[in-house]
C-alpha cells in the first residue's frame, strides 16, 4: 500500500497565557507522519512533547499555524469539532494505561468502539479481534487489577487500534514497565502499526525506543533539534530484541 | 453499548450502597410523614364521607367536625320545609367524658343522631341495630378506643358523664383527627347526659336532597332562613376541615417541613457522592474525552448513574414504607399510600436526583483532556 500522510504540523506555536503572564511552550514546529511510518520523539522534561502531542491529537488547538489531520485542516476556531476527529482519526496509548477498572479488557476496547460509533455485534467482534492481535484472546473477561502492566499497556494498544485509525499517538507507553515488557510492547506496536498502515508516533524519554523507530526527532526548549542523531541502541537491546521475535 | 455508567456506579459497591441508603432514606420519611399525615386528614373527614349528607348546616364560622358550637334544633324544621330537601336531620358531635372500670376518665367524641339506620351511619359496624340505640341508654364504641380504653365487650357497661350506659355494638374506622375515640349515642339521650349544654340543641343539621334537586339553589334557601348558620356541601365542609388541621395548626407546616428536609437530605446526599465519585473518575473522563467522547456523552453517564440510584433508592425506600405499615395500623396509625402519591414521590425523586447530579456537571464540562497525559 502506498504511503500518504497522515499527520501533518506547518509552523506550530503554543503559548499559554495566565492573566499577563505568557508562556510559549512550541516555536515553528514542523512535521509530517506517514501512514506505516513509527517515528519517536525525545527530549527532556519541559521539552514540549506532551503540549505537542496534544496539539497533534486534537486535544489542544496551536496558537499559530495548522493542523492537519488525515487530510483534514484542524480549525482553532471551532474546537467543538475536535472531539469527532479525534474519534475518526486518532488512536492513543496513555503512559499510565487509562483503562476503566470496571470495564474487562474487551470491554475497555469494545468501549472506545462504543464512542467511535460502532455498536453491537460489529463493535464485539472487531474488540476480539483487536485483543487477539495484541495476544490477550484469553484475557478478554479479565478486570485491569488481574493484569500485568505489560497485559494493561497491550489492552491499552488493542483499544487505540481498534476501529483501525490512521493515527497512533503514543505518551511513554514503556514508562511503566519493566525493560523487557517494554521491548515487548514495542515490538508490538511497530508490528502492529506496520500492519494496519497507522502511522505510529511515540512520545518517549526512553532511548531504546529508537530502535523501533523509522524515524527518531528531538525536541529542546520546544523546538526539533537539527541534525539530531540518534544515539545507535546498545547491541545487546537488538539482539534481544531480534531473538525475543 | 457497553454501559460504563451503570459498570462505574456498581463497581464501587460501598459507595452505591451509601447512595441508594441516602435517597432511600429521604424516600421513607417522605413516604412515611405524608402518608401519616394524610391518613390522619382522612381521620379528619371520614364521617363527613361516609355520613352521605347532600349539605351540612353548621353554626357560624365552624372550623371544622369537631369544633362545633351548638344552634337550637328546632332549626331542621326550617330546613325540611325547603324545595328539594329529601330529608333533614339534627346531629351532635360532641366531647365528653366517659368512666372506664378502673374509674378513670377517657375523653369521648359522641355522635348522635335520631335515625342513624336512615343514614347508613356508622357505616361499618357489628352486634345490634343501629335503630337498637333509640331503645334505651345505648353506645356502639368504636374499635379505636381499644388502644386508650383498654379492652371492651358487647354487653359492657361504661358511663358518660355519669349516666351509665350499654355497649350493644362496636364500630371500624370510625375517627377523628384528634383521635379521640368515637361513640355514638341516640339524640335524645344524649341531649338529656348533657343537659348543660345540648339541651333543645344540636351542633349540625345533615341534608338530603331529592334527585334532581338545585344544590345551590337549595343551599342559598336553607342559607337565607337560617342567616346565623352556615351551609356546606359536603365536598366543601370535608376541605374545610381538612384544610382546618393544614393551616391553622403547626401540623401541616411539621409535613412541609419533614418533606423539605427529607428531598434535602436526598439531594445533599447523591450531589455529595456523586460529586465525589465525579472527581475520582476524572481521568477516566478525560480518556472517554480523549478517544472522542463529548461532554453530552459524560452528562448523560452522570445522569444515568443519579437515575439509577434513583430507582434503587425508590424501591429501598417505599418497601422500608410499606413494611412499617403494619406496625402502625397496630399504634392506631393509618398511613395512606396511593399508587398516585407513590408516582409522585417516584418522579421527585428521580427529577431531584438528576438534578444533585448536576452539580457535576460544570466540573465535567472543565475537564481538560490533556490530564490523561500527566502522571
Amino acid at each position: 500500500m502506498a504511503s500518504k500522510i497522515v499527520l501533518e504540523a506547518v509552523a506550530v506555536t503554543k503559548t499559554f497565557s495566565e492573566g499577563s503572564v505568557s508562556v510559549p511552550v512550541l516555536h515553528g514546529i514542523d512535521l509530517e507522519l506517514q501512514s506505516g511510518e513509527v517515528v519517536s520523539l525525545e527530549g527532556p522534561s519541559g521539552s514540549g512533547k506532551t503540549t505537542l502531542l496534544s496539539i497533534l491529537g486534537c486535544i489542544l488547538t496551536p496558537t499559530t499555524g495548522q493542523v492537519i489531520v488525515d487530510g483534514q485542516e484542524v480549525n482553532a476556531s471551532r474546537p467543538h469539532l475536535l472531539p469527532e476527529i479525534r474519534k475518526r482519526s486518532i488512536g492513543f496509548v496513555f503512559q499510565q494505561f487509562n483503562l476503566f477498572p470496571a470495564l474487562t479488557a474487551l470491554e475497555n476496547v469494545e468501549y472506545s468502539l462504543n464512542v467511535r460509533g460502532h455498536r453491537g455485534l460489529e463493535a464485539r467482534r472487531e474488540a476480539e479481534r483487536a485483543l487477539e492481535s495484541v495476544g490477550l484472546a484469553d484475557r478478554h473477561h479479565f478486570l485491569p487489577r488481574d493484569l500485568s502492566g505489560g497485559q494493561k499497556q497491550r489492552v491499552a494498544i488493542a483499544r487505540a487500534l481498534a476501529g483501525r485509525p490512521p493515527i497512533l499517538l503514543a505518551d511513554e507507553p514503556t514508562a511503566n514497565l519493566d525493560s523487557t515488557a517494554g521491548l515487548q510492547i514495542l515490538r508490538l506496536f511497530r508490528r502492529l502499526a506496520k500492519e494496519s498502515h497507522s502511522g505510529l508516533l511515540i512520545v518517549t524519554h526512553d532511548p531504546k525506543v529508537s530502535a523501533f523507530a523509522d524515524r527518531t526527532l528531538r525536541m529542546q526548549d520546544g523546538r526539533f533539534v537539527e541534525g539530531f542523531i540518534p544515539q545507535a541502541p546498545a547491541q545487546e537491546i537488538v539482539e534481544r530484541s531480534v531473538l525475543a521475535s | 453499548m457497553v454501559d460504563l455508567a451503570r459498570k462505574n456506579l456498581l463497581h464501587d459497591k460501598l459507595r452505591f450502597f451509601i447512595t441508594v441508603a441516602g435517597v432511600a432514606f429521604a424516600v421513607t420519611l417522605v413516604l412515611v410523614q405524608v402518608g401519616l399525615f394524610v391518613g390522619l386528614l382522612d381521620n379528619s373527614t371520614v364521617t363527613i364521607r361516609h355520613l352521605n349528607a347532600d349539605l351540612w348546616v353548621t353554626s357560624h364560622n365552624t372550623p371544622n367536625i369537631d369544633f362545633a358550637h351548638t344552634f337550637s334544633d328546632s332549626y331542621v324544621q326550617r330546613v325540611r320545609s325547603v324545595p328539594g330537601v329529601q330529608r333533614a336531620d339534627n346531629l351532635i358531635v360532641w366531647f365528653t367524658q366517659i368512666s372506664l372500670p378502673s374509674g378513670a376518665q377517657e375523653g369521648v367524641e359522641v355522635y348522635a343522631m335520631e335515625n342513624f339506620e336512615r343514614w347508613n351511619f356508622p357505616w361499618s359496624y357489628t352486634g345490634a341495630r343501629l335503630n337498637d340505640l333509640r331503645r334505651g341508654p345505648y353506645l356502639f364504641l368504636d374499635d379505636s378506643a381499644l388502644q386508650r380504653f383498654g379492652p371492651f365487650a358487647i354487653g359492657e357497661y361504661r358511663e358518660l358523664l355519669g349516666t351509665r350506659m350499654q355497649i350493644i355494638g362496636r364500630t371500624q374506622d370510625a375517627r377523628s383527627f384528634t383521635t379521640t375515640p368515637v361513640a355514638f349515642v341516640d339524640f335524645d339521650r344524649m341531649q338529656a347526659i348533657s343537659q348543660q349544654v345540648l339541651r333543645g340543641n344540636t351542633n349540625y343539621i345533615v341534608v338530603k336532597l331529592e334527585a334532581g334537586a338545585d344544590a345551590e339553589g337549595v343551599r342559598r334557601e336553607i342559607a337565607r332562613r337560617l342567616p346565623h348558620n352556615d351551609v356546606y356541601t359536603s365536598q366543601e365542609w370535608a376541605r374545610l376541615s381538612r384544610n382546618y388541621w393544614i393551616e391553622s395548626t403547626g401540623l401541616g407546616l411539621n409535613m412541609y417541613l419533614t418533606v423539605f428536609l427529607g428531598c434535602l437530605v436526598g439531594i445533599v446526599v447523591v450531589a455529595q457522592t456523586l460529586y465525589t465519585s465525579t472527581m475520582e473518575h476524572l481521568k477516566e473522563f478525560g480518556t472517554v474525552k480523549a478517544i472522542g467522547g463529548s461532554d453530552g456523552l459524560i452528562y448523560r453517564m452522570v445522569g444515568k448513574q443519579a437515575a439509577i440510584s434513583a430507582v434503587f433508592g425508590f424501591v429501598l425506600g417505599a418497601g422500608q414504607a410499606l413494611a412499617l405499615r403494619p406496625m402502625l395500623s397496630k399504634l392506631q396509625l393509618q398511613m395512606v399510600l396511593t399508587p398516585d402519591f407513590g408516582a409522585i414521590v417516584f418522579v421527585g425523586t428521580l427529577l431531584l436526583c438528576l438534578a444533585a447530579s448536576a452539580v457535576s456537571f460544570r466540573k465535567i464540562a472543565n475537564i481538560d483532556p490533556a490530564l490523561v497525559f500527566r502522571t
